[in-house]
């Protein structure tokens, strides 16, 4: 009896103060832990592209890359194709019109479970560098119709890359919706504050206000014409963009035109010949905006 | 025993894995470059060094019907510990080594040294004990992952030895698993043809 309270006893005890001890490890290294996850990850995403910030938007997935107004200049993702000897761990970066910024493929050391001096040539720069500037078709095989040389002896690795990117591509490719660049519109401003959800924004330089930046709508001969334009504090435009129309191919949409958009600034904008409807839509409708929002302005 | 004794014996006439093969499962699946093999070795004599000390200082209180329990609690705390801290402040050699650091749990080696030594012996001699036979397992595993790194990947800790030439084409089985069997198999008959014959 007094030795099977002994065993129990002494079970119970040495449980208790290893994990106890435990415990108090964990919460030691746990930060540390997640801190250099982090950095890992970070790692591996800035080498694929250039920003400033990276938001995730798939967690150890899908990540917008930000410059430093907070503008969308591209995305990365990861992807994990099956290769030859695993899954091969992929992260690949994308710039605003779908071409491929960088690829970066783990090493042996962080996963990588291709055929060592084989199929881990897939991680060298002959040929991860061969993806750069290539959109989603021609990043394939030569082999397969596309525009990568594939590594000898190592097909499979290499052609479970090229997939890999391509699918990717065709997965994420939508989180690329094209962004409203107010830069476009006012070059001078480095920062923009929202005032109005997605339609009106204080132009800042040196954190003072110098302007305003507003997305307008107008009825113009076919359809709708979306616009964005920048007016300086002294009421001058500083630039439009056309951010949607379908007007009348050919004719209509000359509004499109940097001839006729960059007299807004000059302020002689007058209606296109032709294109009536259309332009002086826009030149109505961009007068009637700016009186709108001229409180903002002082 | 001399004191001195307990410690060398365990580097090489008594080593874990190339005298004794125990231990064999990380000494071949972990050899294949010399950064891992160290990491390994050393992982694994941090747990063998601490256990053993552990289970020396209570060797008198631990009942005899649950002193496997025991030992298996002590042992797998220490192992815990390493691989929280390897994954913190190494994570690079936490993602290669993998698996092999959860498994020292296993590792008939230490469990072997907790029965055989630390169970029976002073908390002093279990320290040499402890160190000897993990630096010699250590040992074992580093002089594998030079040789295995050299031949098939013609780099020593990650730097170029063999020339550039060489490292264009090295001998690949080496570093596949293959390799890891012929070398500790060559090994194994070198200590047995130079080191056997001096003890007896």
């Amino acid at each position: 009896m007094t030795s099977t309270k002994n065993m129990v006893l002494t079970l119970l005890i040495v449980a208790i103060v290893c994990s106890v001890v435990l415990s108090f490890v964990y919460s030691y290294t746990e930060p540390r832990i997640a801190e250099t996850q982090a950095q890992l990850t970070l790692r591996g995403i800035k080498q694929v592209i250039n920003a400033q910030e990276f938001v995730e938007i798939i967690p150890d997935t899908l990540w917008k890359a930000v410059d430093s107004s907070g503008i969308l200049t591209g995305i990365v993702f990861r992807v994990f194709p099956q290769g030859y000897g695993g899954p091969i761990p992929i992260t690949v970066g994308l710039d605003l019109n779908g071409k491929i910024t960088g690829v970066r493929i783990a090493s042996a050391a962080e996963g990588l479970k291709e055929t060592p001096g084989l199929g881990v040539k897939i991680t060298e720069p002959e040929f991860k560098d061969q993806f750069i500037d290539k959109c989603a078709p021609e990043a394939q095989l030569k082999s397969d119709g596309g525009e990568i040389d594939a590594i000898t002896a190592a097909t499979i690795s290499s052609r479970a890359v090229c997939n890999g990117i391509k699918k990717g591509i065709e997965t994420y490719l939508n989180y690329l919706e094209t962004p409203i660049d107010k830069r476009c519109v006012f070059s001078d401003a480095r920062e923009f504050v929202e005032i109005i959800k997605d339609t009106l924004w204080y132009a800042l330089k040196d954190a003072d206000t110098i302007g305003i930046v507003f997305v307008g709508f107008t009825q113009g001969y076919l359809d709708c014409i979306e616009f964005m334009v920048g007016v300086g504090t002294d009421a001058k435009i500083s630039g439009v963009e056309i951010l949607y129309s379908s007007e009348t191919e050919g004719i209509g949409e000359a509004i499109r035109e940097k001839e006729f958009l960059n007299k807004f600034k000059e302020g002689s904008a007058e209606a296109i010949t032709g294109a009536t409807v259309s332009s002086q839509a826009l030149i109505d409708a961009i007068e009637e905006y700016i009186t709108r929002y001229k409180e903002y302005l002082k | 025993m001399k004191r001195r004794n307990l410690f060398t014996r365990g580097l090489v006439k008594e080593n874990a894995v190339l005298v004794l093969m125990i231990g064999l499962c990380p000494a071949l699946a972990v050899s294949g470059t010399v950064r891992d093999a160290f990491g390994m070795g050393l992982a694994a004599t941090f747990v063998l060094l601490f256990s053993n000390v552990m289970i020396s200082i209570m060797r008198k209180k631990i009942p005899n019907e649950v002193r496997i329990p025991v030992f298996i609690l002590i042992i797998s705390t220490f192992v815990t510990i390493i691989d929280y801290v390897m994954q913190a402040f190494q994570p690079d050699l936490y993602r290669a080594l993998g698996i092999f650091v959860p498994l020292i749990v296993v590792n008939c080696m230490i469990l072997g040294r907790a029965e055989a030594f630390a169970y029976k012996n002073s908390v002093i001699d279990s320290i040499l004990d402890g160190l000897g036979v993990g630096l010699g397992f250590t040992l074992a595993l580093t002089v594998m992952g030079a040789i295995r790194e050299i031949l098939g990947n013609g780099t020593f800790l990650g730097m170029a030895i063999l020339g550039e030439g060489f490292k264009e084409s090295p001998v690949i089985f080496m570093i596949l698993p293959p390799g890891a069997f012929l070398v500790i198999g060559v090994l194994k008959a070198l200590i047995n043809k130079y080191v056997k014959k001096e003890t007896q």
